[in-house]
């Protein structure tokens, strides 16, 4: 990471009237707005070129199948127009030093190489670009430009060139009528002072690789359930459509393998990743849905069904009476390619019957687990707060006060103390949001 | 107020992406749509509430000089305030927009035939059309918020809200209709969340309750009535232990009125033996450290557990859904007894320990000889009581054999469920209740805190079962809600309120009679007397103007003309190119 | 029309709440039912003035449902009440007028229970269907 330029240092408010929020997906967003809300000054930072989060890539949400998109997207506009909430995308938090009431906190606005007040998000420089690259928003399995947005709601709508495939050509300079491209902007290095800090920093999904027994990168009909997830999104790669990456067929057979990365002390994620049964019972519905004249038998391979919230059970119920899901309870052993239709077979025990199974399903779709995301480690070090073995945040008095930190003013939401689902996520950015704006509030003047 | 200007419809027509789409003709419907009477301009889009659907929508009332606009898109239940501040942004008056359902109601009801469904959004779209040309616009209206927040329960979420909202410097008044506060978690031992003491969690709680500034706290006491609306709820207080009642003004009001565990009285094996518990009865021997069997005030030897009882059970109703923190407080009460036992079994279906550290927990309980097995729910075990003593038998899934053991003491691992009195607290806050007969929030994903009724927020069990960490969480994200209110001083409320022409009211008192919240009276000063309608007062049901027999009354934003517009545009379809569908 | 099924036209009066919620609930559980009836959307099933009611079948409706939420559950406390006393009414005035009462249904669902508005909507639609198009628009006398 090159940091050139010079620092500019932001001083046009009290610290004590500003919080920081450290990550744009939902929780953080809630976050912001519930601070702003309250007529604090909010800087939102953001790693990547929008907010939104994982939350943006998914297609439906459980236990209700309202679309991710649908109920986000009124968020994201929101987020973006709150007149207390300065957005910060493309940018990184390098250091924080100070206490409660006035941290200093140094960030970096990567460079975008497009003017975000002059980018009206028209796209006219898209087809002028001649670098094609896997798009990280669909997970790899649709391309994009070197000038991009990663999704259509992409917030702020203003384009990013990645410097890293940019072969500088100038022919999206060319192309913007509004002169918004300026391929020498530079990295720079901005210093705000804030009263308050909020982590959303949220998760990493677990690498599924790592199960060299279950296919992944080694077979194509193997998928992890994310890129499921754009798979069956109109707005993803294949607009919609689900289909096997071998041959492009719509699978008539799927398999749901839980718990890939999770409840496994031998890959040391020995905890429950709390969303996985959801979102997997939430993948087989909605491929039954969209093709329910093609897909015609859908598996579900788990150890226990954690349907625990607000009208999961209700849900998981629905899957296996209405849309006659297959739970088989057990753990799979291993899968293998069938060489000539490149289906995959998945061996496994079923432990209620103790009985050996051996299915073909056209497609395989991994449930990966939750980590904590990189850089937590950091940014932990930074503020002094305490990570559990498990590598999330520790937190001290959780039945009373599930969001503080040990040190003061810093609060956090969301997956950065443990796996979440968008509606816990959402209130404990509400919670968090609350409890930096009672330090705000302590240490402002009133 | 209402020009007299000539109606410019612009329509919108949403694919929400496949939602939509994948089943109506979503072109043809804007192509017809643009023939209705009225209609200047009308177009489909990918999404229709992302930004660029946004600004698609400004863009084009500028273009086109729109003042009135429909989209047709999903329910206006989520949508319509975003819709509306689109449409606002454009100088088009919020009343002037209209939401046509056609997701909900139509797309994801009718997927099996896109012919049928394209042709209902057609039909709804043209009674839309026909309502949004006669739409008026309405003066916003904005009223103060009190600065001041009623919680309702003294558990552990209302405890957290209460204290929040104090420390962020205003006021609020916490009500406990028992004596003491800390509800629920108070009876518990040791919580699994920390291996923290419940009574050290609620003692340090109520600690900070006590010597707040700002927080009163009304035990003893209930709330008994609620009048008034967001930022102004006039609330009556009844004091049990004296009778006395007060009134209060409040900006807005936090309901944290938790749960009850579920008792299986006269259901067995409850009942057949004092030494048949549920787990609420089992941690407050635990936390009095007086662990007994009732039969015999001895020690127990041999403990068993029985996982799901009142739960999870498909088609009995308030008793479908998972309780969410048994599974955890349940192992974890299993490992604390093997300490003073000689055998510890657990009957369940899953094991559901979810949460941060839940696991660990769960592991604990293997590694202290906890025995785990697998029963199924629907085949209950069957427990028969000779001489005194248990014997529970059922069938072991896992390993296929039927199995028998005989407890000392066997726990009941019972449902959580909504508190007595819960119907009551429902119709005090106009809540909507789940099929699980909690409350129900504003929306199950991206606002599990606020409710349909504007200024009424939930936190805690009150919402749906859970333990103590989500739901001081969720008590610290409503008490953010009441403190964006509080702080913003005032607030936009509904200007769809009644009103009564003068010359056509007959003072038949039809009105008076009809309304839910007295919020009409007669002016006596003229002859006859006139019926008036305190705007503040009024909710804007409706029921008046349907019960006036002179049509004296205007319902706005729902006016008789309106409503009937859509009814004939349904029925009988202007004979328009392209328009009907007959 | 000759040859194809009698379709018949059915305007639905939900409340916003409770039973707009339901008829919600029905959409996003993905439970199918027939698109005969159209919903109008009003804040409560006390603001059906009867007259409406009866200006629906004069216009050529062959059923009408209004729809509310549950006695006792209603948002505005007790407006649902009148709309059980409008229906009582309503339904002795269709006899007398020649339309046959069944034509019209009360339909109490909470936010709920989209199964229930489901049903009410498929049983509707054949009731009607099977007492043929409204006699007031010149079809069968029932």
């Amino acid at each position: 990471m090159t940091v050139a330029g010079e620092k500019i240092v932001v001083e046009d408010r009290k610290s004590t009237d500003t919080a920081l929020v450290i990550g744009g997906g939902v929780s953080g967003m809630q976050a912001a707005l519930d601070i702003a809300d309250q007529g604090y000054s909010v800087v939102l930072v953001e790693r990547t070129p929008s907010i939104g989060g994982v939350m943006a890539m998914l297609d439906k949400t459980f236990p209700t199948l309202d679309c991710s998109a649908c109920i986000l997207t009124p968020k994201l506009s929101e987020v973006a127009r709150h007149p207390n909430i300065e957005l910060m995308t493309y940018s990184e938090v390098k250091s924080i030093t100070g206490t409660a009431g006035n941290f200093r906190v140094s960030v970096l606005r990567k460079a975008r190489k497009v003017l975000e007040d002059k980018c009206s998000g028209c796209g006219d420089c898209v087809p002028h670009c001649p670098i094609e690259v896997r798009n990280e928003f669909d997970q790899g399995l649709g391309y994009r430009k070197a000038v991009y947005i990663g999704f259509p709601q992409n917030t702020p709508l203003v384009y990013t060139i990645d410097s890293e495939n940019c072969i500088k050509c100038g022919m999206c300079v060319k192309s913007c009528e509004r002169e918004a491209i300026d391929l020498d902007l530079e990295d720079e290095e901005i210093e705000i002072s804030v009263g308050a800090i909020v982590v959303a920093t949220g998760y990493e999904l677990y690498n599924v690789a790592n199960y060299r027994r279950f296919g992944y990168g080694r077979f194509k009909n193997v998928i992890n359930a994310l890129e499921f997830e754009r798979l069956i999104n109109a707005a993803g790669p294949t607009a919609g459509n689900l289909m096997r990456l071998s041959d492009g067929k719509i699978p008539k057979s799927i398999g749901f393998i839980q718990c890939v990365g999770a409840r496994d002390a031998t890959k040391d994620v020995p905890y429950c990743s709390r969303v996985c049964c959801m979102y997997g019972i939430k993948n087989a519905v909605m491929a039954k849905e969209l093709q329910h004249e093609n897909v015609k038998k859908v598996t579900i391979y788990s150890i226990d069904i954690r349907a625990f919230g607000k009208g999961f059970e209700e849900f998981y119920n629905m899957a296996k009476d209405r849309f006659g899901i297959k739970f088989i309870r057990g753990r799979v052993g291993e899968v293998s390619e069938n060489s000539r239709n490149k289906n995959i077979i998945v061996r496994a025990e079923d432990t209620t019957t103790g009985k050996f199974l051996e299915q073909e399903h056209e497609l395989v779709v991994l449930c990966p687990g939750i980590l904590p995301p990189k850089g937590l480690r950091d940014t932990a070090n930074q503020l002094g707060l305490q990570l559990d073995s498990d590598g999330f945040i520790h937190v001290e008095q959780p039945a009373s006060n599930p969001v503080d930190t040990a040190v003061s003013g810093v609060y956090i939401c969301g997956c950065v103390e443990g796996p979440k689902d968008i509606p816990d996520s959402v209130a404990a950015g509400s919670a968090a949001a609350m409890r930096a704006s009672i330090t705000l509030w302590r240490e402002g003047e009133h | 107020m209402a020009t007299e200007e000539v109606p410019r419809i612009g329509v919108f027509v949403c694919h929400c992406g496949h939602n939509i789409a994948g089943t109506v003709d979503v072109e043809r419907v804007a192509e017809i749509a643009a023939h209705y009477p009225n209609v200047e301009f009308a177009t489909h889009f990918m999404f229709m509430c992302s930004d660029s659907g946004q600004q698609l929508i400004r863009d084009k009332i500028e273009e086109f000089s729109l003042n009135r606009v429909v989209v047709a898109s999903c329910s206006p239940r989520m949508h319509e305030p975003t819709f509306r501040r689109v449409v606002e942004e454009a100088d088009v008056n919020r009343y002037c927009f209209e939401q046509v359902n056609l997701r909900e109601h139509v797309s994801w009801c009718h997927m099996r035939e896109p012919e049928a469904a394209t042709e209902k959004a057609i039909d709804l779209i043209r009674m839309s059309v026909a309502r949004a040309a006669l739409l008026v616009p309405l003066e916003v209206k904005t009223v103060s918020v009190e600065p001041h927040t009623l919680v309702v329960g003294g558990g552990v979420a209302g405890l957290r809200a209460a204290i929040d909202i104090d420390s962020r410097g205003f006021k609020v008044t916490l009500v406990e209709r028992e004596p003491e506060l800390g509800g629920n978690l108070a009876k518990l031992s040791t919580l699994y969340q920390g291996n923290e003491k419940a009574s050290d969690v609620i003692e340090r709680m109520v600690l900070a309750a006590r010597i707040s500034e700002n927080l009163t706290i009304m035990t003893d006491s209930e709330v008994v009535d609620v009048e008034g609306y967001i930022g102004n709820f006039d609330v009556t207080v009844k004091n049990n232990a004296t009778d006395k009642t007060e009134k209060l003004r409040v900006g807005a009001i936090i309901v944290a009125t938790g749960f009850q565990s579920w008792v299986p009285e006269g259901i067995p094996p409850y009942g057949m033996s004092l030494d048949v518990i549920t787990l609420a009865q089992l941690e407050e021997m635990k936390r009095d450290d007086k662990l007994l069997c009732p039969s015999t005030g001895k020690p127990p030897k041999k403990v068993m557990f029985i996982g799901c009882v009142g739960s999870r059970q498909p088609g009995v109703q308030g008793h479908e859904h998972c309780s969410r923190y048994c599974c955890t407080a349940m192992v974890k009460a299993a490992a604390d007894i093997t300490e003073i036992t000689d055998e510890v079994l657990i009957l369940y279906d899953d094991i559901r320990t979810f949460g941060k550290g839940h696991e660990e927990v769960h592991r604990s309980a293997h590694e202290k000889f906890v025995m785990f097995s697998k029963f199924d729910r629907t085949k209950p075990a069957k427990t028969t009581v000779a001489d005194g003593a248990l014997s529970v038998k059922w069938r072991d899934i896992l390993a296929g054999d039927n199995l028998e053991f005989h407890p000392d003491l066997l726990v009941l691992v019972t449902a959580m469920i909504p508190p007595e009195g819960v119907e009551k607290v429902s119709q005090l806050f106009s809540l909507t209740r789940s099929a699980d007969g909690f409350f129900n929030e504003e929306h199950i994903k991206l606002a599990p805190l606020t409710t349909h009724t504007a200024g009424v927020m939930i936190a805690g069990a009150a919402q749906s079962a859970k333990d103590s960490t989500d739901s001081t969480t969720q008590a610290s994200g409503a008490a953010a809600k009441a403190a964006s209110l509080m702080a913003r001083g005032e607030v936009e409320i509904e200007s769809t309120v009644a009103h009564v022409l003068e010359e056509l009211c007959s003072s038949c008192h039809t009105c008076a009679t009809a309304c839910p919240y007295g919020a009409i009276s007669f002016d006596t000063s003229k002859k006859p007397e006139i019926a008036v309608v305190t705007e503040a007062e009024c909710h804007g049901c409706g029921t008046c103007a349907a019960g006036c027999p002179s049509s004296a009354i205007i319902m706005r934003h729902s006016t008789d003309e309106q409503i009937t517009a859509m009814v004939e545009a349904f029925l009988m379809p202007p004979p328009v190119m392209g328009g009907g569908d007959s | 029309m000759s040859g194809k099924r009698f379709e018949p036209s059915i305007v639905a009066f939900t409340c916003n709440w409770c039973s707009y919620g339901g008829a919600d609930l029905a959409g996003i559980s993905r439970i199918q039912y027939p698109p005969n009836s159209k919903v109008i959307r009003l804040m409560c099933s006390g603001r059906v003035d009867p007259l409406m009611t009866l200006e629906a079948f004069k216009n050529g409706a062959d059923g009408v449902i209004i729809s509310g939420c549950h006695i006792g559950d209603c948002h505005y406390s007790t407006g649902n009440y009148r709309t059980e006393v409008r229906f009582m009414a309503l339904r002795s005035a269709m006899d007398v007028i020649g339309l046959n009462p069944e034509r019209l249904r009360l339909l109490w669902a909470s936010a709920s229970e989209g199964q229930q508005w489901a049903d009410t909507m498929r049983e509707m639609a054949e009731q009607v269907r099977e007492l043929g198009p409204s006699p007031l628009k010149g079809g069968s006398k029932k």
